[in-house]
């Protein structure tokens, strides 16, 4: 108790405070603008932190990372550039809904449910840490393998489109992860000799090009009617009766979330992938994701905001950073000469309360501002189409620009956004070709690792409990839709119909 | 030198007063314009950070800005090329780590090593060889006793990287099996190590000084001509009559026609920069020492040695040109 006191005490003290309002308000706004991610922001700020004391500095970095993964939310619903990858799921049913003309109700949600996520995690962080960081300790290669192949048997069903055109851009996805320089082999893959390629093609640059540019494409395709943009909508919050029906969806995905973050390696786009997709499972609309249900914004808000505390538990019980970002706050303890690991646990309970309480601050501090801004920003949704999306395009090279400072990235954004564009009107969807290309690389490396610590003996996978269990839950999801499917065919024929039909 | 202070002199009087700054070229005036240190990956990780903090430290001492830029890609050689595309006039430096050396060994940089000159190293992290703490492997010998006999499975980065080359040189030395097994990060492999997954690793003091006084790794062998401060009881392989030295070394490159004055007044700083407390207490934070800081002389003929080794080891795993 002593040490929470402690821990907490330094939300009074005003240069903590004043750093710790600084790393979320600019959290926010680098996680809003696409191509500016909150990793890349910890990594920039992370020299000057050494001017301020270790507890503020780390605070404020933590501050930061919490912020900028709710802020890619609010330019992924209204303009469907994702500005961080763990925003892509965000943008599925967030920007349908913010064409409908209910930008303010998606942003609403997406503060609430990032709030409500972050806040359990941080709580399961405080509360449990060492015992989970004995989890994410166990977790090797053949774990992650069976992990990712859990991932990919969402595939098929994870937008409401065809299954085959979704194991399609899957695969597409997959291929896409294979550039660059195979892990295992040294070998080059598909880089043309452009050196660029050499260490795999930025997911970033894909993203924006996926959903951006080919929505701008899809845009110039449409002419701008009059009628489309009388949406007075635009600017109510959520209501209570949407929290009724999401609250289920909020909490199943900050366990996931949490989990998901906890594991290193593995950050909040994968944790947002599978939040969404298990939102669609469980909800009573799930044939209707992707047209802009409100479960389709909670499910991966709530679950990549829970990812940021899951993600610092194996930072700071083990020295293993749970995601990109937490590999650059990891740098920054130890630049303070922290070293992070179950001695930073009884050693210094004080350092990791305040980390807790900056991120904690964080969150409230960004419900607010989501809360209060979703007015305000749901606007950019009313501007007309001619005056919008030219905007957006410059904010997009700007963006796919700056990860790297490479127009080779600029070019792989217009490609993926022609792709995008045309590979939509064909039916596919995104969301499937991203899944493959956040697992390509794990299910393809965590295999061939795998492979060598079992000296090529693939039945060694059944020695590893965790490993079945996911391979279990990978067959339990790829069976489940067509026996429930088959049931509920039975229970309620003419939905199964409309379904069917579509 | 002469002919660029007589440049410098050409152009002073060929310049109006308006321009006068621009004529200051010559070496006495040397920085009047911001330096670039070029690195090879995105911002994050150890040599973006410490090339930030060398910049800020060195920053101080020349009284211009000194930043980072980040070229990310082709294991160092969209830097190389970057760098390669500027004129070698000192206001363009490279951060080098081993990656660059291989790369230019594999054939795929736009530079040579002749091309450059080293200034100043920053950080030098020797590669230890560890174990697990309740291994059977007590000592080094143990080890390549078990690596004769039969394979031993080995945690490292990515093939074709500063790890691997380690690993296989001294395989190859101590006439052992290695069967290699990458991974991501330092963090992965070390966690690997601990879950008994590998059977050995080379690792870092930096990142396993807690694991080792907990006895949950042991170190074997250092991979240093000299034993480490902070690990006086583990013997080098050059002990054991191996003459293998590998080390995560980061260390700051000029092209080698930039003018030799103003070689010196970059190393100078630099060297200077680092000895502040900022940049020691950096290198504490990270679990080194003072001894990683070295001149311009002894830099650049380590960096050459390590491009010896790595050659003979990569021509025998197939991976030079």
């Amino acid at each position: 108790m002593e040490h929470i006191l402690t821990g907490f005490s330094i939300l009074i003290d005003p240069m903590s405070l004043a750093v710790i309002l600084l790393g979320t308000i600019v959290g926010v706004l680098v996680g809003a603008l696409p191509g500016l991610s909150s990793s890349m922001a910890v990594a920039l700020l992370l020299p000057f932190t050494i001017y301020l004391d270790p507890v503020p500095a780390i605070s404020m970095l933590a501050a930061l990372y919490c912020a900028g993964t709710f802020g890619g939310s609010i330019t992924a619903i209204l303009i469907n550039a994702p500005g961080a990858p763990p925003a892509a799921a965000t943008a599925f049913d967030g920007y349908p809904m913010a064409q409908r003309g209910e930008a303010g109700r998606a942003l609403g949600m997406a503060a609430v449910a990032s709030v409500i996520g972050g806040i359990l995690s941080l709580i399961v962080m405080v509360l449990a840490a060492p015992a989970l960081a004995r989890i994410s300790h166990s977790f090797g290669p053949p774990e992650y393998f069976a992990l990712a192949v859990f991932g990919l048997s969402m595939l098929a069903s994870i937008s409401g489109k065809s299954p085959v055109k979704n194991l399609i851009g899957g695969a597409f996805g997959l291929l896409i992860a294979t550039v660059g320089v195979d892990l295992t082999t040294g070998v080059e893959r598909f880089t043309f000799g452009i050196p660029e390629l050499y260490e795999g093609i930025s997911f970033i640059p894909i993203l924006i090009g996926l959903f951006a540019i080919a929505e701008l494409l899809s845009q110039a395709n449409v002419r701008d009617k009059v009628l489309e943009r009388i949406s007075l909508n635009a600017i109510k919050l959520p209501s209570v009766t949407d929290f009724k029906r999401v609250w289920p969806t909020i909490l199943r995905s900050s366990g996931i979330g949490t989990f998901i973050g906890i594991l290193p390696a593995e950050g909040s786009t994968m944790a947002a992938m599978i939040g969404y997709n298990e939102a669609r499972r469980w909800s009573k609309n799930g044939d209707k994701f992707g047209t802009g249900e409100i479960e389709g914004i909670a499910g991966p808000e709530a679950a990549n905001n829970a990812a940021t505390g899951g993600s610092m538990v194996p930072t700071l019980a083990l020295g293993i950073p749970g995601s990109a970002t937490a590999a650059v706050i990891l740098g920054g303890l130890q630049i303070h000469g922290i070293r992070p690991g179950a001695y930073l646990f009884e050693n210094q309970p004080d350092l990791l309360y305040s980390i807790f309480a900056a991120m904690f601050l964080a969150n409230v501090v960004f419900l607010v501002f989501g809360l209060v801004g979703a007015r305000l920003f749901s606007r950019i949704s009313l501007i007309p189409r001619t005056f919008l999306w030219p905007t957006v395009f410059a904010l997009c090279v700007v963006g796919a620009y700056g990860v790297n400072q490479s127009m080779v990235d600029v070019m792989i954004m217009l490609i993926a956004g022609f792709a995008g564009f045309w590979l939509k009107r064909y039916g596919f969807g995104a969301a499937p070709i991203i899944m493959g290309v956040v697992l390509g690389s794990l299910v393809e490396n965590s295999l061939a690792q795998s492979m060598i610590i079992f000296d090529h003996d693939a039945w060694r996978f059944l020695d590893r409990p965790i490993a079945i269990g996911f391979f279990l839950l990978a067959a339990f999801s790829l069976f489940y839709q067509p026996v429930f499917g088959w049931l509920r065919r039975f229970r309620r024929p003419r939905s199964a119909a409309s379904k069917g039909a579509k | 030198m002469r002919h660029w202070m007589k440049s410098g002199l050409l152009m002073t009087s060929l310049a109006t007063a308006a321009l006068a700054f621009s004529a200051t070229s010559g070496a006495d005036d040397f920085p009047s314009e911001p330096i670039e240190i070029v690195v090879h990956t995105s911002p994050g990780g150890g040599t973006d950070t410490t090339a930030r903090i060398v910049a800020l430290a060195t920053q101080a001492q020349l009284g211009t800005n000194v930043y980072v830029q980040n070229k990310k890609g082709g294991g160092g050689s969209v830097a190389m090329s970057y760098v390669k595309s500027k004129p070698a006039d000192g206001y363009t430096v490279m951060a080098i780590t081993p990656t660059h050396l291989f790369t230019m060994l594999r054939g795929n940089s736009p530079l040579d090593i002749d091309d450059i000159q080293g200034l100043a190293r920053a950080t030098d992290d020797p590669i230890i060889v560890m174990v697990r703490g309740d291994s059977r492997y007590k000592s080094i010998h143990d080890l390549i006793e078990a690596g004769r006999a039969g394979v031993i499975k080995w945690g490292g980065t990515q093939i074709g990287g500063v790890d691997h080359i380690a690993a296989m040189s001294f395989a190859k030395a101590a006439g052992m099996k290695v069967s290699f097994v990458p991974f991501d990060s330092g963090a992965e492999f070390a966690a690997a190590l601990s879950r008994g997954d590998i059977d050995a690793a080379g690792l870092n003091i930096s990142e396993t000084r807690d694991q080792i006084a907990a006895g949950d790794f042991r170190p074997l062998a250092v991979m240093a001509d000299d034993r480490m401060k902070a690990l006086p009881d583990v013997p080098t392989l050059s002990e054991k009559g191996l003459d293998i030295s590998f080390s995560t070394v980061r260390g700051y490159v000029v092209l080698k026609s930039t003018p030799k004055a103003r070689q010196e007044i970059l190393e100078k700083a630099m060297l200077k920069g680092m000895e502040s407390d900022r940049y020691q207490n950096y290198l504490k934070g990270i679990g080194l020492d003072e001894t990683s800081i070295e001149d311009a002389a002894d830099w650049d003929s380590q960096i050459r040695r390590m491009y010896k080794a790595g050659q003979e080891t990569m021509q025998d795993l197939g991976l030079a040109r």
